[in-house]
This record gives structure tokens, C-alpha cells and sequence, in this order.
């Protein structure tokens, strides 16, 4: 039971993970909680779904999942236009960023409510059976799946970051703009970019989402709560520390929901975090984002 | 005036008590916070449940459950607000959600999702919100004119500049956010009072959000810009009921419209409608002398 319990925490951190690195990444860059990526996740939930729903026979999970992503960068573009490219002209501080964040996040709750609201979509079965075995142990095939997804995606991306040019590029810009804008970096290039990294993760954390739980418009914000707790207890803008943070956080919470119940779950998950706060407040990383001057 | 347009009122206003709360905090100190309405539901819940509960009369529960609220965000502000801006607003949002969870686990007290409706009905209540958010914007008011305001705008403005004039900021952060969830709380009692049932989905997070967007929409140091916006957006969809535009009912739509109407104004006037001015008599004044005097120039070069 024990090692069921932690595979799925390890499966449902993994989902978690991809939702604070995408937090994350924006954040390192910009040194705002992009709050529309809640959004982003659950209109990605959306489209995914409708996508599938669309032909007679289900297309293969990764042609949905390779869709939604686009989806989800395309989308994150056009929020980076519409709402957060007039704010970064004039430098105004973060805190405008924060609320074109949380309205963005509204907006789309609340179009998605009001066309879809009123029940809710479940994905079509991927697999023919729900479970399978090895050895004795009991797998769930949707966690499976979910896990193997996560970590490819993540390994891709860790990938990215730190080995090709535009990585490179996006870590100076995260560690300094000014002076990496006087070593040649095209810091509009790298923003974009980043949404669009950003934008691509919520896709696929939607469809992950979607496929696991089922298709509500308030999914990802319920979600995005845990990609935050995720984000900071690894270290805010740190893609190393989100990561063990939100498998971290999935294994607590599976366990806990075992012992407690869903209910109290939230409760002591935050206790936790406030007690953890206190004592590293620089989270796991150990990096601590530091205001710019 | 009949009913309705009472329910209007006490709407407005409970909105502008619920954003002067706000403003205390985030136009004057610079915190962001997504969990005001955890506040709001901390003090409805305790005040109504120890008046059904314990039978104790309506006007000291309130007091108990302001307090409460207040000693809550004591003891969740002395760790976070060590911390960066930014951990804190994403704490506030995970706070939320422990209260509304904290509600729903005592079902048995709190009636749960359903919403706990045994609320006592209260005589010429739309003079009792309309005194006490009167009270409230005064109170405000002469905050922000005040030493402590002063305070708390040199912090919002320079962190490090305030703390080297000798500005003990973790206190000041203290005292601010302490102050801002009790005018919250006073803000859940009279939702409370109006709407007679309280649940936990009505104060999630996007209630929060909703209070942070009416201050900015207003203007960010403006407290005057913030109330009427505060009170102006709140009760304008009420007149889209009905309205039909390419056969969608637009009362359906109205979050959606106002957050259009918030990110034009985000985009095109960063810093509110009203940006940091003050609307009272001697900027009028100010105004209408700058009009005349423009007047009598523009005469001159004819």
C-alpha cells in the first residue's frame, strides 16, 4: 500500500512540478506570480478535451497533448500582448504585472463558466483497463502515464535550459537583465520565449490534469494553489528547487489525504508550509530571489 | 425606496468597506494580498455561529469576530511578512483556501457548502452599513494623513529607505495587515447581514482579486478613485440585467466585461482612472481656477 501511495504522490508531484516550473520560469525572468497560468491551464484542459472529442476515433494521447501545447503557447503570446507588453514598455513596477496577471486569470474563469459551466467534460478513456500489474503491486495506468509525460517533458526542458544558446540567454537575463542587454541579449526575444515555454507547460499540464481529474473551469486555479506552494517552498524563480519541491509535495499530499482525508489535507499542507517558511525561508534551492535595485 | 435599490446600496457599500481594507494595505504599504476574503469569512462565520450557537447578542459577536479575525492575521503575518513581497501574496492565496477548508471540515457547525443561513434579520440595516462604511472611509482617510500613513508610504515607496530612517518595517508591515483584515472582517459581517447566507464558495480567492482590481481600477493611491470605482463597478452590471447583444444576456457576462474594461485601463492608464489624485474640494477648486485661467488665456492670444 505504502509503495502504491507514493508512486501515485510521485505521479501527482510530477504534475505539480510541470505547473510550478512553468510558474517559475515566468517568475525568474519578469519577478511576477503569473497568476493567468491557472487560466491557461484550464482552458488547455478545455481545448484538449474538445479536441478529442472531435473525431470519431479518439486520435493518440501525444497528438492531443503535441495540440494542446501549441494551443497553450499561442495563447500565452497573445496574453503577453494583450496584457502584460504596453506594462513592460513603460517599466512599471511589479505590481501591475500581478493584477493584468489576476485578470487575465478571472477572464478566462469566467468565459469558461459561462459557456461551460454548467457540467462536467471527463475525458475519454485512454486505456482499456483502469489499473495493471507488476509483481503484486497495483499501478493506476493514468498515473503511469502521467508520470512517464511529466518527466519526459521536464527532462527536455532542464535540457533547454541549460544547454542550448536560448537558455543560456534566459538564465542571464533571470540572473541580471541590464547588463545581460549590454552582452548582446535580445531581452525581448528571451521574454517571449519564456511565455511561450510557459504557455507550452500549461498545455500540457492541462491536458495531464484533465485526463487525471475531470474538466471543470476552476481546475487550474485549484491546481495553480499547489504549484505555488510547490514554487515556494523550492525557492521562488528556481526551475532546480521547484521540482523536488512539487514531487515533494504530491507524496505529502497523497499521504496525507490517506490518513486525513481530503479535507484536512489543505489545512496541514499549509501549516507545513508556514512552519517550513520560518525555518528556510529561502526554500529548498537555497537561492533567494533578491529584489533588483 | 423599495427593496431593491436598498439591496443596491448595502452592495456598494460593502464593496467600499471591502476595498478601503484593501487600500489601507496595498496602496499604502504595498502588500499584495489574495486572501482578504478569508477574513471576511473568518469574522462572518464566528460572529453568526456564536450568536446561533452560544445566543449571545448580534453586536458582540461582531466584536469577537472582528477581533478574532484581527488575532488570525496576527499570527499568520509575524512568519510571512519576514519574507518577500511576493511569497506573501501567494501565501494569502494558499491561506484562503485553508479557511474555506477549515469551514467545510466543520460541516457539522458550518453547514458546509450548503451555507449557513441562520442569520438574524436586523432593523434599518441599510443605515447601519451605510454609517459604519462612513465611518470606515473616514477612518481611512485620516490613516493615509497621518505619521503611521506617512509610514507606510515611505515603506511602500523604499523598503531599505524607510527601515535607514529608522522605520521599524516588520512592525509597521504588521500593524497595516492586521488593520486591513479587520476592516475586512467588518466588510464579511455586513455581507453577511444582506445576503443572510454565508458559504464558503463566496469567499474564495477571486473575492480577493475582485477587491484588489476595484482599488486599481480607481486609481492606486487614490482613495477617493478607489470608493467610487469600489462602488460604481460593483453595482453597474445590476443595470445590464436584460440586456440582450447578439443574443448572449450580458448579466452573464459582466466579470467578463469588467475585466475587459480593467486590462484597457491597465494597458492605456497604468496607474488607474484616477492615479494618485485626490477628488475633494480644493482639488475642484484647483481645477476650476486652472479652467478659468486657461479661459482668460486663450481670450488674451485672440
Amino acid at each position: 500500500m505504502t509503495l502504491q501511495l507514493l508512486i501515485s504522490g510521485i505521479s501527482l508531484g510530477s504534475v505539480y512540478a510541470l505547473i510550478a516550473v512553468g510558474f517559475a520560469i515566468v517568475f525568474s525572468i519578469l519577478r511576477f506570480s503569473n497568476f493567468a497560468h491557472g487560466g491557461m491551464i484550464s482552458a488547455c484542459a478545455f481545448i484538449g478535451y474538445f479536441f478529442q472529442a472531435s473525431f470519431e476515433t479518439p486520435p493518440p494521447f501525444y497528438v492531443t497533448v503535441l495540440f494542446t501545447a501549441v494551443c497553450g503557447v499561442v495563447m500565452a503570446l497573445f496574453i503577453d500582448t494583450i496584457a502584460y507588453r504596453r506594462i513592460r514598455k513603460k517599466q512599471a513596477p511589479t505590481l501591475y504585472y500581478f493584477l493584468a496577471s489576476i485578470t487575465i486569470a478571472i477572464l478566462i474563469e469566467q468565459i469558461l463558466s459561462v459557456f461551460f459551466g454548467k457540467n462536467l467534460y471527463g475525458y475519454p478513456q485512454i486505456f482499456e483497463s483502469t489499473t495493471f500489474y507488476i509483481g503484486s503491486i497495483r499501478f493506476s495506468s493514468i498515473d503511469t502515464l502521467i508520470l512517464v509525460v511529466s518527466l519526459v517533458i521536464l527532462t527536455v526542458l532542464l535540457f533547454v535550459i541549460n544547454k542550448t544558446r536560448i537558455g543560456l540567454a534566459i538564465r542571464a537575463v533571470a540572473i541580471d537583465p541590464a547588463t545581460s542587454r549590454l552582452m548582446g541579449i535580445n531581452s525581448d526575444v528571451v521574454i517571449i520565449t519564456v511565455f511561450a515555454i510557459a504557455g507550452a507547460l500549461a498545455g500540457i499540464s492541462g491536458v495531464l490534469l484533465g485526463t487525471k481529474y475531470s474538466v471543470y473551469p476552476s481546475l487550474g486555479a485549484s491546481m495553480m494553489i499547489k504549484g505555488f506552494i510547490a514554487s515556494v517552498i523550492g525557492g521562488l524563480g528556481s526551475l532546480s528547487g521547484a521540482i523536488p519541491a512539487a514531487i515533494l509535495l504530491g507524496v505529502v499530499e497523497i499521504f496525507l489525504t490517506y490518513w486525513l482525508g481530503s479535507l484536512a489535507t489543505p489545512i496541514v499542507l499549509f501549516g507545513i508550509m508556514l512552519v517550513f517558511l520560518a525555518i528556510r525561508p529561502e526554500g529548498i534551492s537555497g537561492k533567494f530571489a533578491k529584489d533588483k535595485v | 425606496m423599495s427593496n431593491y435599490q436598498l439591496s443596491l446600496i448595502m452592495l456598494a457599500c460593502i464593496s467600499v468597506i471591502t476595498v478601503c481594507g484593501v487600500f489601507s494595505m496595498t496602496s499604502l504599504a504595498g502588500m499584495f494580498s489574495l486572501g482578504q476574503a478569508a477574513y471576511m469569512s473568518i469574522s462572518a462565520y464566528l460572529t453568526f455561529c456564536l450568536a446561533k450557537y452560544l445566543a449571545l447578542p448580534i453586536w458582540l459577536t461582531s466584536v469577537i469576530g472582528i477581533f478574532a479575525s484581527g488575532f488570525v492575521a496576527l499570527i499568520i503575518s509575524l512568519p510571512t511578512l519576514k519574507l518577500r513581497r511576493d511569497y506573501f501574496a501567494l501565501l494569502s492565496v494558499a491561506f484562503g483556501q485553508m479557511v474555506s477548508s477549515i469551514v467545510i471540515l466543520l460541516g457539522d457547525y458550518t453547514n458546509a457548502s450548503i451555507g449557513f443561513s441562520k442569520i438574524p434579520k436586523v432593523e434599518g440595516l441599510v443605515y447601519i452599513i451605510l454609517g459604519i462604511t462612513v465611518l470606515i472611509v473616514f477612518m481611512v482617510r485620516n490613516l493615509k494623513y497621518s505619521r503611521f500613513g506617512r509610514m507606510c508610504i515611505a515603506l511602500k515607496t523604499d523598503e531599505i529607505a524607510a527601515r535607514s530612517f529608522g522605520i521599524d518595517v516588520y512592525r509597521l508591515k504588521v500593524k497595516i495587515y492586521v488593520i486591513a483584515s479587520m476592516i475586512a472582517a467588518v466588510g464579511g459581517i455586513c455581507y453577511g447581514l444582506r445576503n443572510r447566507v454565508i458559504s464558503p464558495d463566496a469567499f474564495d480567492w477571486s473575492l480577493s482579486a475582485e477587491m484588489q482590481i476595484l482599488l486599481f481600477f480607481g486609481g492606486t493611491n487614490s482613495l477617493t478613485g478607489s470608493v467610487i470605482s469600489a462602488a460604481g463597478l460593483k453595482v453597474l452590471p445590476e443595470f445590464l440585467k436584460g440586456v440582450k447583444l447578439f443574443g448572449f444576456d450580458l448579466q452573464s457576462f459582466r466579470t467578463v466585461i469588467y475585466c475587459l474594461l480593467i486590462i484597457v485601463v491597465i494597458n492605456f492608464r497604468t496607474k488607474g482612472i484616477m492615479g494618485e489624485s485626490e477628488l475633494n474640494f480644493a482639488a475642484l477648486k484647483r481645477i476650476a481656477k486652472r479652467r478659468s485661467s486657461a479661459c482668460s488665456k486663450g481670450g488674451k492670444k485672440k
